[in-house]
Formats: C-alpha cells, sequence, structure tokens
C-alpha cells in the first residue's frame, strides 16, 4: 500500500497533463477561463513543490514506484532534495510566465495554455524519474511542446529559428538513443540506482563501449545545456520567440544541467570504477570556453533579446565551472547558482518582451527611443535582472576558490554590457 | 537586534517616499528624513556601550551550510562610518529637498538615496564577509541609480556607466580577494578574520588576496590610475556628489582599507603598493584639481586628492599614520559636503559653476560666502579649521617615510601635493567669492533659503570646532575608531594645534609660500599646462569600449552566420570525436557470441538498403525520387525487424512508414519538387567524409555489441508477464504496464505534435505565402474530380478497417497488436476519407472532433493510472481479471487496456488532425465553397501528391 | 548475420548525416528520418539479434528474443514520428512565408561598428 500523501510526488506530471487534456477536451475555445484553470494549476503546482520540498528536505531519498512494479523494472521516480528544489523552481518560474502570458500573448496562436501545462509536464517528469529511458521520453515531450510555445504567433524568423531548433535537438534525440542503448547493451539495466551499481563492475572487454555510450549521453545533455561548441541553437531561437516561452524555455538548458548532475555526478561518479568521472574531462573546459563565448555575445548584441540570450549562455558556463567539479560544494554552489540564474535569467526575457512591445518600431535594438510608458519601472527590472545574473557575490562568491577566480577573470567583462544596456533600455 | 533594524530600516524605508510624494515634497522629505533619523537614533543607542569598549553584535543565520549569515557588528571603525553616513545623509536630504527642482521625480531620488544608504551602512557593520560583498556591490548599483538619475543627459548615463564598469569590476575582483581572505583565515566572520591575521599574511594566498582587495578598494575610492570615473560622475545632482564623494561611496575603499588594516597591513608588499598609489593619487588629483574650471570638477579632483591622502597614510603601515588617516576621514566628510553644497548653491544661484565666470559673489551671498570659505581654508589645511591638523599628522609621517632607501621621495611630493592643494583651495575661494562683484551672472544671486544653507552651517560647526578644541571634540571618537583600525594598543599622539617647530610645520610653511606663488602665477601655469599632452581618460574609455563592442561583434558573426549546415557540422563533428574518445579510452576487447548464419534473403533485403540508400545519397536532389525511396528503405527496417523476432515492431514499422510517407508527399506538394546543387565538391566530400565517419563508428558500436553476449533485467519480464500483467505478449505488457508510464508520456507527445501542428497551420495564410500557393494553383486546376473507383474503395474499407482496427486493439494483450498499431490503421482508413472525397466532405461527416479525441485518449490513459490511487497504489497501477463475451468469447479484461482505449483514441485523433490539416492548407487562402457532392467537385490539390500521377 | 545488421546501421547513419548537412530542408528532414530508421535498428540490436523467438508467451516456444528494446524502440518510433510530422509542417510554413526552402537563418549583419559607446 502507498500512503496518500505519497502519490503527491507523481502529481508535478500528471496534474499538468490532466489539466492540458481538460483544456483541448472541454475550453478550447473559451481563452479566460483556459486562463483561469492554467494558472490556478500552476498555482496548485507551487504548493505541491513546495510540500514536496519541505518532505524531501529531511535528506532521505524518496523512490515512487510506477505501476507498483519493483525497481529497477518498472519505472521509479526519485524525490529528493534536488530534484524537489528543481520542482519548485519551475513551479515560481512557470506562474510568472503563466500570468505574463495571460496578458495577452496567450490569445495570438491556438493552445497555448494546453502546450503550457504539457511543456511543465515534460520538465516535471525530466527532473522527477529516476529511468535513462524515462528521461529520454520526458526530454521528448518537453521539446515538443517548447516547439508548440516557441512557435506561438509565429512570424517567418521564428519558423526557419524553429526549423533549426528542431532539426539539431532531433539529432541530439537520435544520439541520447544510442547512448542509452550502449549503457542497456553493457549493463542490462535503465534504472539510474541499479546503473550505479552495476557500472563499477563492468568488464574489461565492455569498458570502452559503455564509456563510449556515457559520453554520447553527455554530448546530449551538453546541448541542451548550451555548451559550447554545442550552443549554436540557443541564440537564434530565444531571439526569434516569445517572450513567455523564452523564459520558460530558460529552465530547460537547466534539465540538462541537472542531467549532468545526475548522471555524471551519481551513475559515472567518482564511485564508478574505470569510468570514474567520465565527463568530468571535458566538462570544465568547455564550460569555460562556453562562458567566454557568452561573454562575447553579451558585448556583440545588438538586441536585448540577443543579450539575454547570451546571457543565459555565460550562465550556463558558470554553472556547468561548478557542477564539472563533481564534487559536493561545487555542486552545492551549482544548484544555488542554478536556482538564481534560472529566475534572473527568466526575468531577463519577460522584461525584454515587455521593453519590445513598448518600443514599437525600435523593437528591442539597443538604440535610443522615444520614451515609452513605465520606462523607469521596466529599465530598474531589466537592470536589476541583468545585475543578479551577471552575479551578485553570494551567487558566483560559492564557487570554489579556484574556480572564482578563473570565472571572474572572464566575468569582469560582463559589467561592460549591462552598463551600456541598461540605461538605454530606459532611454 | 536593533543594530540590524539600522541596516533594515533605510531599504525598507526606500517604499516610502515614492508613495508619499503625492503628499507633497515637504512630506517626502520629511519621511526620508525620519527614516534615516530613526536609524541615527536606533544606531546611537548603541554609544554607550561602543564607547566603553564593547562591541555590539546580531545576526540570523542565513544560509549556514555555506557559512553565509547576515550578521553585523559595529565597533569602532564601523560604528563611527555608520554614524557618518546617516548623519551626513540626513543633512544631504535636508538639502536635496530644496536643491531639487520641481520637475525632478523626488520620491524616486529619495527612494535611491534610502537604498544606497542602507547598502552603505550594511557593508560598513557586515560581519560576514558575504554579507559585506553584497552591499558592496549594492554600492556600486545603487549609486549608479543616483549618478545616472537625470537619465535625459548623456553625460549623466556615461557618467554613470562608467562608474558602474569601474567600480563594479572592481567589486568582482574584491569578491575573489575577500574569498580568498576568508579561506586563508578559515571563517567568514570578519571578527574572526581580524583576529587571524598573522595567518593570513602567511599564507600562500596573502599575495593574490591582497592584490585582489586592492583593486576593489582602488577602484572604489578613484585611486590612480582608476580614478578617471569620479570627476565624470559629477553630472549627478549635487546632493548625491555631496554625499557620494564627502562621507560615503569613494569612503567605502578607505574603509575596506582600514578594515583589513590589521589582517593586511604591515607587510612590504602592503607598503610598496598602498602608499605610493595614495601619494601619487593625492599628487595627481591636487594637480588636476587646480586646472579645474568647473566647481564640482574642482572638488571632484580634490577629492581624488585626498583619498590618495588616506590612502597613503593608511599604506605606511604605521598605527600613527592609521591615527592620521582616521582622523582625515572625519575631517575630510565635514568640510568637503560642506564645500559641495556650496558649490550647489553658487550653481543654482548664479547659474553657472564655471569659475572663469565667477568672483565677487561674497557681497551678493554672505553667509554661502562665509560658509564656504571656512569650508575651503580648512581643506588648505588653514591652521584654527580641523584640515589642519589632520593634514600636519600626513606630513609628519611623511616626513618619515623612506620608500625604497629614497629618503626624499614622499617628503617631497607630499609637499608639492600639499602645495597645489593650497592653490587649488585658494581658487576656490577667491575665483568664487572674493574680488569685485560682476553683473554678468546668467541669474541674479542672494543667499538662499535657510533650509539650503543650514546643512552647510550644520557641517561647519565641527570644521571649527575640531579645529580649535580637537582633543575634546573629536579626541573619543578618534580614540575609539583608531583603536578598531589598529587592533591594538594606541601609539601615543596628541590631537594638538601647536606641535612646535617640527619638519611638518616647515613643509606646511612652504605648502602655503608654494601655493600662494602658483595662484599669482595662474595664468603662467595654465599655459604650461595647456601645452603638455593630455591623456582624456573618458575619451579612452569610450574608445576601449567601443572597440571592444566591435571586436565582440566581428567574432560573434563569424561564429554565428546562421548556417544549419555549420551547426549540425561542428555538432557531428564533435559526436564522432568525443565517442571515439570514449570508446578508446577505456579498455575494450573482442566479443564471444557465436554468429548467427547468413541467409540469402537476409542478404537480399540488405542489398535492397544498399541500393535503396545509394540511390536517396546520390539523387536526393529529385525529391520525389527520394522521399518514395526512403519509404522503400522503412519497409526493409520493417522486415529486419520481423526476421529477427520483432513482429510487434514490423507491424508498427511499417504502418508508421506508411503514415510518415502521406505527411511528406502532401507537405512535398507545396514545396520545390527538387533541391539545387550548391556545395563545391571539396564540400560534398568533407560532408561524406565526416558522415562515413559516423557510420563507421555507429557501425561498428553495433557490431562490438552484437557479438558479445550480456545480461539485463529482461528475463522478469518475461516471467511476469503473464501472472503479473495478465498478458502473453511481452512487448504490449511492457508497454502499457510495466512502463506504461513511458508510453503515457509518448502519447502526449504525439498530442503535442498534434496541436503544435494544427497551431502552425490554422492561422489563415496571408501576403506572400498566398502568392506562392496561387502560383501553384493552376497545375491543381488540371486534375479532374476525385476518381470514382477511390472514392468507392476507401467507403468500403472504412468498415472493414474499423473492424480489424478493433481486432487488432483487443488482442493486442496478447498477440502483436496493440492500441497503437490499430489507432494507426483506423487513422489510415478515416484519412483516406479524406484525401478521396474531399475535406469538405469528410470533415462534414467526421462526427467526433479530432483535437477533442486526443484530449479524451490523454485523459482515459491519465484516468486509468490515477485510478489506482482508490486502491493504494501508485499511478498506473493494472489489475486484470476474466470477462465473458457472448459471442467472441472469454477475454483476459486487463485495466491496462483501458489504458491502451487511451492510446487508441490518442493516436487516431493526432493522425486525423495533423494529415487533414495538412491536406488542406491550400485550402486556407481559398474560401470558394465546396461541392456538397464528393464525386464531382475539382480533386483537392494537396490530395494529388498523395494519390495522383506522381504516387 | 551481425555484420550485415552491424553495416546496414552504419550505411543508413551515413545516408542519414550527409544528409543533414545539407542546406535546404527537405534532405535534412530525410537525414532525420534516416537517422532514426538507423537508431531504431541499433536500439533493437542492443538486444542482439535472435530468429523466430519472438517475445509472446507460449507453452512450445523455445526461448525469447530481449523484449524491452523492442518496447523502447516502439516508443522511439512513436516519437520520432512526432518529431516528423511536427519538422515537415514547420519546413513547409517555412517556405510559405519566406519563399525559400534554405535553412539558414538571416542573422543581422553584426560586423558593423557603433553603438556601442
Amino acid at each position: 500500500m502507498t500512503a496518500p500523501l505519497d502519490h503527491m510526488t507523481i502529481l508535478p506530471v500528471i496534474l499538468p497533463a490532466m489539466a492540458a487534456a481538460f483544456l483541448v477536451l472541454a475550453l478550447r475555445h473559451h481563452l479566460k477561463r483556459q486562463r483561469i484553470v492554467s494558472i490556478g494549476v500552476t498555482l496548485l503546482l507551487v504548493g505541491i513543490a513546495a510540500f514536496l520540498l519541505a518532505q524531501a528536505s529531511d535528506g532521505t531519498v524518496r523512490a515512487y514506484r510506477l505501476g507498483d512494479w519493483p525497481a529497477p523494472y518498472g519505472i521509479t521516480l526519485v524525490l529528493d532534495r534536488l530534484s524537489a528544489t528543481l520542482l519548485l523552481l519551475t513551479a515560481l518560474l512557470a506562474l510568472c510566465v503563466v500570468v505574463y502570458a495571460a496578458g495577452g500573448v496567450d490569445g495570438r496562436g491556438r493552445h497555448f495554455h494546453p502546450l503550457f501545462q504539457f511543456q511543465l509536464m515534460g520538465i516535471n517528469g525530466a527532473f522527477l524519474t529516476g529511468d535513462v529511458f524515462n528521461l529520454f521520453v520526458f526530454f521528448e515531450v518537453m521539446l515538443i511542446a517548447s516547439y508548440g510555445l516557441m512557435l506561438h504567433g509565429g512570424g517567418p524568423g521564428r519558423l526557419k529559428a524553429g526549423f533549426q531548433y528542431v532539426a539539431i535537438n532531433l539529432l541530439a534525440s537520435v544520439v541520447f538513443l544510442v547512448g542509452v542503448g550502449l549503457i542497456y547493451a553493457v549493463t542490462g539495466t535503465l534504472n539510474m540506482a541499479d546503473l550505479a551499481v552495476k557500472v563499477p563492475q563492468v568488464a574489461e572487454a565492455d569498458a570502452g563501449l559503455l564509456k563510449a555510450g556515457a559520453l554520447l549521453l553527455f554530448l546530449v545533455f551538453a546541448t541542451k545545456a548550451a555548451l559550447v561548441p554545442l550552443h549554436w541553437w540557443l541564440p537564434a531561437t530565444y531571439a526569434g520567440t516569445s517572450a513567455p516561452a523564452a523564459a520558460l524555455v530558460m529552465i530547460m538548458t537547466k534539465v540538462g544541467a541537472y542531467a549532468i548532475i545526475r548522471i555524471y555526478g551519481l551513475v559515472f561518479g567518482a564511485g564508478a570504477g574505470p569510468l570514474a568521472l567520465a565527463a568530468a574531462p571535458f566538462v570544465v573546459p568547455a564550460a569555460l570556453v562556453t562562458l567566454v563565448v557568452g561573454a562575447i555575445g553579451l558585448v556583440g548584441s545588438r538586441t536585448l533579446r540577443d543579450l539575454s540570450a547570451f546571457a543565459v549562455i555565460a550562465s550556463m558556463g558558470t554553472l556547468l565551472v561548478a557542477i564539472g567539479l563533481f564534487d559536493a560544494p561545487g555542486l552545492s554552489a551549482g544548484l544555488y547558482y542554478l536556482v538564481h540564474s534560472t529566475l534572473a535569467g527568466a526575468a531577463l526575457f519577460l522584461i525584454a518582451g515587455l521593453v519590445q512591445e513598448q518600443r514599437g518600431a525600435a523593437s528591442d535594438r539597443l538604440v535610443p527611443a522615444p520614451a515609452m510608458a513605465g520606462e523607469t519601472l521596466l529599465g530598474g527590472l531589466f537592470f536589476l535582472a541583468a545585475v543578479a545574473l551577471v552575479g551578485l557575490p553570494p551567487l558566483s562568491g560559492f564557487l570554489g576558490k579556484v574556480m572564482i577566480l578563473e570565472a571572474t577573470q572572464a566575468a569582469t567583462i560582463w559589467p561592460w554590457i549591462w552598463g551600456s544596456s541598461s540605461p538605454r533600455a530606459s532611454s | 537586534m536593533t543594530l540590524l533594524l539600522v541596516i533594515l530600516i533605510p531599504f525598507l524605508g526606500a517604499l516610502i517616499p515614492p508613495l508619499v510624494i503625492r503628499s507633497g515634497r515637504n512630506t517626502c522629505a520629511a519621511a526620508t528624513g525620519a527614516v534615516t533619523l530613526l536609524a541615527l537614533a536606533l544606531l546611537l543607542s548603541h554609544a554607550p556601550a561602543v564607547f566603553s569598549g564593547a562591541v555590539p553584535m546580531a545576526g540570523v543565520a542565513w544560509v549556514p551550510s555555506r557559512g553565509l549569515s547576515l550578521s553585523v557588528f559595529a565597533d569602532g571603525l564601523g560604528f563611527f562610518f555608520a554614524a557618518m553616513i546617516l548623519a551626513i545623509g540626513l543633512l544631504v536630504i535636508v538639502y536635496a529637498r530644496f536643491y531639487l527642482s520641481r520637475e525632478d521625480p523626488m520620491g524616486r531620488f529619495f527612494a535611491y538615496l534610502l537604498l544606497f544608504q542602507g547598502a552603505m551602512v550594511g557593508a560598513v557593520l557586515s560581519d560576514n564577509v558575504i554579507a559585506l560583498l553584497v552591499f558592496w556591490e549594492l554600492t556600486s548599483l545603487t549609486s549608479f541609480l543616483l549618478i545616472g538619475f537625470w537619465t535625459k543627459r548623456a553625460e549623466a548615463r556615461q557618467g554613470a556607466r562608467m562608474a558602474l564598469v569601474i567600480t563594479g569590476g572592481g567589486g568582482l575582483a574584491l569578491i575573489a580577494g575577500l574569498l580568498l581572505v576568508a579561506q586563508a583565515a578559515g571563517s567568514y566572520q570578519l571578527t574572526d578574520i581580524l583576529a587571524r591575521g598573522e595567518m593570513v599574511r602567511a599564507s600562500p594566498l596573502y599575495l593574490p588576496a591582497l592584490a585582489l582587495v586592492l583593486t576593489g578598494a582602488f577602484t572604489k575610492s578613484a585611486q590612480f590610475p582608476f580614478h578617471f570615473w569620479l570627476p565624470h560622475a559629477m553630472a549627478a545632482p549635487t546632493p548625491v556628489s555631496a554625499y557620494l564623494h564627502s562621507a560615503t561611496m569613494v569612503k567605502a575603499g578607505v574603509f575596506l582599507l582600514a578594515r583589513l588594516w590589521p589582517v593586511l597591513a604591515g607587510t612590504d608588499a602592503w607598503f610598496l603598493i598602498v602608499a605610493p598609489v595614495g601619494l601619487a593619487t593625492m599628487l595627481l588629483g591636487a594637480a588636476i584639481a587646480l586646472f579645474r574650471n568647473d566647481l564640482k570638477g574642482l572638488l571632484a579632483y580634490s577629492t581624488v586628492s585626498h583619498l590618495g591622502l588616506m590612502t597613503m597614510l593608511l599604506g605606511l603601515g604605521t598605527p600613527m599614520a592609521a591615527v592620521a588617516a582616521v582622523f582625515h576621514v572625519i575631517n575630510h566628510a565635514t568640510f568637503k559636503a560642506a564645500l559641495f553644497m556650496s558649490a550647489g548653491i553658487v550653481d543654482h544661484e548664479a547659474g553657472t559653476r564655471d569659475i572663469r565666470r565667477l568672483g565677487g559673489l561674497m557681497a551678493l551671498m554672505p553667509i554661502t560666502g562665509t560658509l564656504a570659505l571656512i569650508a575651503a581654508a580648512s581643506m588648505a589645511g588653514v591652521p584654527l579649521f580641523n584640515g589642519f591638523l589632520s593634514k600636519e599628522m600626513m606630513l609628519e609621517e611623511a616626513a618619515h617615510t623612506s620608500y625604497l632607501g629614497l629618503d626624499f621621495l614622499f617628503p617631497v611630493l607630499a609637499t608639492v601635493a600639499a602645495v597645489f592643494s593650497v592653490a587649488y583651495a585658494a581658487r576656490f575661494a577667491i575665483g568664487t567669492f572674493l574680488g569685485p562683484a560682476r553683473h554678468d551672472y546668467p541669474h541674479h544671486p542672494h543667499d538662499s533659503p535657510l533650509g539650503v544653507w543650514l546643512p552647510v552651517a550644520v557641517l561647519v560647526v565641527p570644521v571649527i570646532a575640531i579645529g580649535l578644541f580637537p582633543a575634546p571634540v573629536a579626541g573619543p571618537l578618534v580614540a575609539l575608531t583608531a583603536g578598531a583600525v589598529i587592533g591594538g594598543p594606541l601609539p601615543d599622539y596628541h590631537l594638538v594645534l601647536w606641535h612646535g617647530i617640527t619638519p611638518a610645520l616647515l613643509m606646511s610653511l612652504l605648502a602655503f609660500a608654494g601655493g600662494a606663488a602658483l595662484v599669482l602665477a595662474f595664468r603662467r601655469a595654465d599655459g604650461v599646462r595647456a601645452r603638455l599632452p593630455r591623456l582624456d581618460a573618458k575619451t579612452m574609455f569610450e574608445l576601449a569600449t567601443g572597440a571592444l563592442v566591435v571586436a565582440c561583434r566581428r567574432s560573434l558573426g563569424a561564429l554565428h552566420d546562421g548556417a544549419l549546415t555549420r551547426y549540425m557540422g561542428v555538432t557531428v563533428a564533435t559526436l564522432v570525436a568525443v565517442g571515439g574518445y570514449g570508446f578508446w579510452s577505456a579498455t575494450h576487447g573482442a566479443g564471444t557470441r557465436p554468429l548467427l548464419p547468413v541467409t540469402a534473403p537476409a542478404v537480399t533485403t540488405f542489398l535492397a538498403l544498399v541500393l535503396a540508400s545509394g540511390a536517396v545519397l546520390l539523387f536526393h536532389g529529385e525529391r520525389l525520387t527520394a522521399l518514395i525511396l526512403t519509404g522503400v528503405v522503412g519497409v526493409v527496417v520493417a522486415l529486419a525487424f520481423l526476421q529477427f523476432s520483432a513482429p510487434d515492431l514490423a507491424l508498427t514499422q511499417i504502418s508508421v512508414d506508411v503514415v510518415t510517407t502521406i505527411l511528406m508527399l502532401l507537405a512535398l506538394n507545396l514545396l520545390p519538387k527538387a533541391t539545387p546543387r550548391e556545395e563545391s565538391r571539396a564540400v560534398r566530400w568533407r560532408d561524406g567524409t565526416v558522415a562515413g565517419l559516423a557510420g563507421l563508428g555507429v557501425a561498428g558500436l553495433a557490431y562490438a555489441v552484437l557479438t558479445r553476449d550480456g545480461t539485463s533485467i529482461s528475463d522478469y519480464y518475461l516471467a511476469q508477464s503473464k501472472p503479473g500483467g495478465g498478458g502473453t505478449n511481452v512487448v504490449n505488457v511492457i508497454l502499457v504496464d510495466f512502463r506504461g508510464y513511458d508510453t503515457f508520456a509518448e502519447i502526449i507527445v504525439l498530442g503535442i505534435a498534434a496541436l503544435a501542428i494544427y497551431a502552425l497551420l490554422d492561422p489563415t495564410l496571408k501576403g506572400a505565402a498566398v502568392r506562392r500557393i496561387k502560383a501553384m494553383l493552376p497545375r491543381v486546376e488540371s486534375q479532374d474530380a476525385h476518381p470514382l473507383l477511390l472514392v468507392v474503395a476507401t467507403r468500403v474499407l472504412l468498415p472493414l478497417s474499423l473492424v480489424v482496427g478493433a481486432y487488432i486493439f483487443l488482442r493486442g494483450h496478447n498477440e502483436p497488436g496493440g492500441g497503437f498499431v490499430a489507432g494507426l490503421v483506423v487513422a489510415i482508413a478515416l484519412i483516406m476519407q479524406y484525401i478521396a472525397s474531399g475535406y469538405g466532405w469528410a470533415a462534414e461527416r467526421m462526427k467526433v472532433d479530432s483535437q477533442s479525441m486526443i484530449g479524451a485518449g490523454v485523459a482515459i490513459a491519465g484516468l486509468t493510472g490515477i485510478a489506482a490511487f482508490a486502491f493504494g497504489r501508485p499511478f498506473l497501477t493494472s489489475t486484470f481479471g476474466y470477462l465473458h463475451w457472448p459471442v467472441v468469447g472469454t477475454f483476459e479484461v486487463a485495466s491496462a487496456m483501458a489504458f491502451d482505449l487511451g492510446v487508441f483514441l490518442t493516436v487516431v485523433g493526432v493522425m486525423v488532425l495533423s494529415l487533414a490539416q495538412l491536406s488542406r492548407v491550400a485550402r486556407r487562402i481559398d474560401p470558394a465553397p465546396e461541392g456538397k457532392d464528393a464525386m464531382d467537385v475539382p480533386l483537392e490539390r494537396a490530395a494529388s501528391g498523395a494519390t495522383g500521377r506522381e504516387g | 548475420m551481425e555484420l550485415l545488421v552491424a553495416a546496414a546501421i552504419g550505411i543508413l547513419t551515413t545516408v542519414g548525416i550527409y544528409l543533414i548537412l545539407r542546406a535546404h530542408t527537405f534532405p535534412v528532414i530525410l537525414g532525420l528520418t534516416f537517422l532514426s530508421y538507423a537508431v531504431n535498428v541499433f536500439l533493437f540490436a542492443m538486444g542482439r539479434l535472435a530468429i523466430d523467438r519472438p517475445p509472446v508467451i507460449s507453452p512450445d516456444a523455445a526461448g525469447y528474443t530481449d523484449p524491452l528494446p523492442q518496447a523502447l524502440v516502439l516508443t522511439a518510433i512513436v516519437i520520432s514520428f512526432g518529431m516528423t510530422a511536427l519538422i515537415v509542417v514547420l519546413a513547409l510554413r517555412g517556405y510559405l512565408e519566406t519563399g525559400s526552402d534554405h535553412s539558414t537563418l538571416d542573422v543581422p549583419r553584426r560586423t558593423d561598428a557603433g553603438g556601442g559607446a
């Protein structure tokens, strides 16, 4: 028997899914009611996630066995502090986004709210799952819903950027399956906890196959996390989409980072015998390059949207520098930074969206334009978000001592940007 | 806890001014003043304790595991700085009330001011270094808002930006530096760190930490070579300048040097770096100040110079010098704030701050004039005013300082700086207030109302009081503060006017003489200066920023050229390289599994695959051919599945293949029919090589797996399928039961795809798209009516396929089949109706809406899973039983079948929705009514691709 | 037999990768279809090959092949169908709106100076 409260674990997945089905089924033509349901469900998700986080904060890891099948045969959900934190983060972010969207963006195309709820289901599912193939499935849910949201409202630029995004991610999905396939072929299991047991015992003759699989899988996550040189999809996609979609997609880059923590911190972590820390040699160097590319992009951007996109790339670089340490301080530093940069980044996109709508012809290009309503507020908000993303002390401050030195070298360029952009945003 | 409130009150209070501004400017200023006063009162309530030698502390844990707490402590130094910040803040608020014009948004101004005040107080009271860093950066940010307050002015924006870049960037260095210090001391609490100076100085981290901390402090306190931002920050409203540049923001750097003095000072490195930087800044600032014609510019460089003075004193590293530094902090704050405010009054009254257009104001505005003259005298170091005392102490210290064996360097240069400072103070006083009155001021100056000059007067009181009676007035405060800076016993010093004939006195006299000469010979000196090459820091800054932006744009443009081919190419190359590295960097060995014998049909099928794939490779420019061949390859894959014991897969593959091909044919209809060959031969070979490597890699991995044995969890599925899952088709039981959660998400993927396709194709086409489709329409018209045979055939097929679908669905749990394949079969039959009989005809007869079907499918699958909750089981727990149907016989009915029904409905809905949408793209622009009778309407444009001549 | 299957996977992959490196949308879509064929067979092959041993429980079966990869491939096929359908429609709509089925995005020229200060 499962205690009634234990079912809370699955709710972040099925609640939005059922809500979306309901919206399609019953409220297809009532935008206002859709908004009410969508916001209500998102609020509920915040509550559920808060409850789950409170539950997980005792430090124990809770497993939820779907279909009542024993692990590793059935699919298991894993609720621990990490996943619960990310669930809450997602819910909070989603609440902001859905309220923003209810301001009118959702009416520009079909099915915004169902797609939005499905997207939440995908993200939550990816955070909760303890099964590598199931992770693939939820990646796909999340991605296809994000395509839908991204294209919301249309426009030629979006279509081409969308095509690139889908094509690159389809390639990544193919590689995901190759990686999972290799891992299954060698270990015979898909359950992450079971993998953590079996990976260290890999036979000498099979280690090469397993490592190839592990690294291919890592590249998939790196693509989602926009790690250079696999970051191509991000700037164009972000720049070409509606603000709420871009803000929500913020969290998807974090899913990539989360998967790296889960798989390469636990399954192929320090205790994985011959395959210990398989991905580690790549993460930190690539993250530093990412940081630099992000900084270059920040300085070189011409629009607030571009600027925000490269700020995301730079912040992913910072995040992965911390994660790439694969030790406890790095991880908690990374987690802290993750939460912060997600919210700050999403705020950037939403504000850039507001600015864009207010400024008409000048759009969000960084040129002076006639004053707009609420300029102080918007400028101030953008300023705050930009500043937060660039890294106030407590955030980057958690990075390891050497890492921070390296990170700061690149980071010192960042203020040039918000320095040059914020006054303009409000000018 | 009241200590924490001292920090919190300004932050919370910042909400008040914008709220009460509607009640009038006086109310607004009064509210702001009250907030500051409250904070000050709370702080002063600790004064008895602090003066008695106690250190009040307070704090709350924030993230204890990370060493983060919001803890504060008020030792002498912190207490003094906080008191100074709040007290001068109060005066600035009064002054600003009368200074700001009606057009200025006062509510916002006071809000910023309070935020800044809170950040400053927080920075000087913080015990935790992280908290200190947060507040430190907050001061940079809030000062950015204050400096850029007049957002309409370009120089305000530029000045604010420069200040932010320099101080914010320095702040980042400080973060690193303080963290290193904390690392070396083993604690994040300043109180601990201060007690462990030895440990820090002995640590190998000392030098990098020192360099970084100094960068932070120097940028903030505008030390050479970072001094250039400060004068440009003068674009701020005068109250801001008075506040930021006398007592607060720029003093933060000095505060930090003083705060960490017991930890970092006392080494050679400290002395060798800090002292000369301070000296150079003092000299340079004073020299530049003399030649500024703008009153605020003159004061700004004077501030730079005085900050250099304090830095130099702290840099000397001796307790005596530290006392002098502390004393000068107090004195400078008073006279400089008074001077800034006076300059503001002059600007306001006379309409200009240009020293060349001023003069003789003493007669017109005697009160302001007198106050400003006193303050200026103090700045020059005239005896009987407080500036004299600390300057004497500075000169005394400089006289004893030998730098790298050069005994004369510090005394001489310090005296030269003093000469300049006498000269610029004299120029300020004489040029503005003395001399004959003029009649060509832009305005008619007269003394301002009381509220404006009162703060100045209040500031001038200590200037005189300390100047006359230093020991009784300032003695306790200096002792308290200096004691906290030194962190040990105070040196033997005397705050008196007359020390006898000392080197310092001689140097002072020399300075007055030199200063007087310089003022007399100002024109000639100015001529000399004009001939010297000038480095305009601001232009250099702007040039550097501009160059950086251009460079970044160039590299960005080169990197992100928008070409998908490049993105894909880099990605694939990375995949091949990293995958290859993974395999070769770990151990590997040959497999031992016995191989299956090759059969003739297998070879034939393989050859078919090779031929079809090769043809696609060569002729992919001919799109239709390539598409059909791709479909053929799909069939071959299905055959392979069938061969290797996967009937379910074969069934699914073949039906998906059919639907995919139909879909792509429909799309191809509206797309160009050929792909131009644009790439050069070299590019094609390059791509071919990359592709070949990838293919080799994947094939190698597959072969390696196929030739070795392995164990897996699958035995459990085989064993439990019947007893646990109630079905004999293990693959189906896995899909709907063991891993039903995957399937639940999978049908949602399909559902989302259909919704997205609908969202993409539903909006009516406009503009260019319409022209493009119309251009293709003539070819459509050439088609005749719906082929009768096809129409009849599909009508007959429909009920048949529904039966087949039901059969496949029902047997799915035990034999190959299931909801997905059944859904596809039914969907294909339905789509055929659309294609054969036209969209209008079919849509009218379609009783169930396809979107509802998707929603219902997902809902049913989900509810089946949720039903398990009622039995206290997790999501998707299945059960099964036996059902006797009269005709069909005994069936095993698993709850998983209800789940499968959801799958079925979703699949049908998805297929019909997406294909039907695609088949009527052209119709979105063609509102001509379609005939009701399917037999004689023109064959739909979109359908021709699937069924017409080409198909 | 194993060699044939591995070679088939390799060929499918090669054609797929070559096609996704083309500059127009339609070949890219075909390439992705090829890649999905390739990966489906690859994933299926991870359960090793067996002839005449379908995983349908019956008393007279000689043995069963690994059912799990089959289930995974089924899921993968369905998902890739959804993705393919979407990308086809994307390409179509993109072509109708812009008149070009080139996959390159028009990036605003970033090389000119100005606007930075």
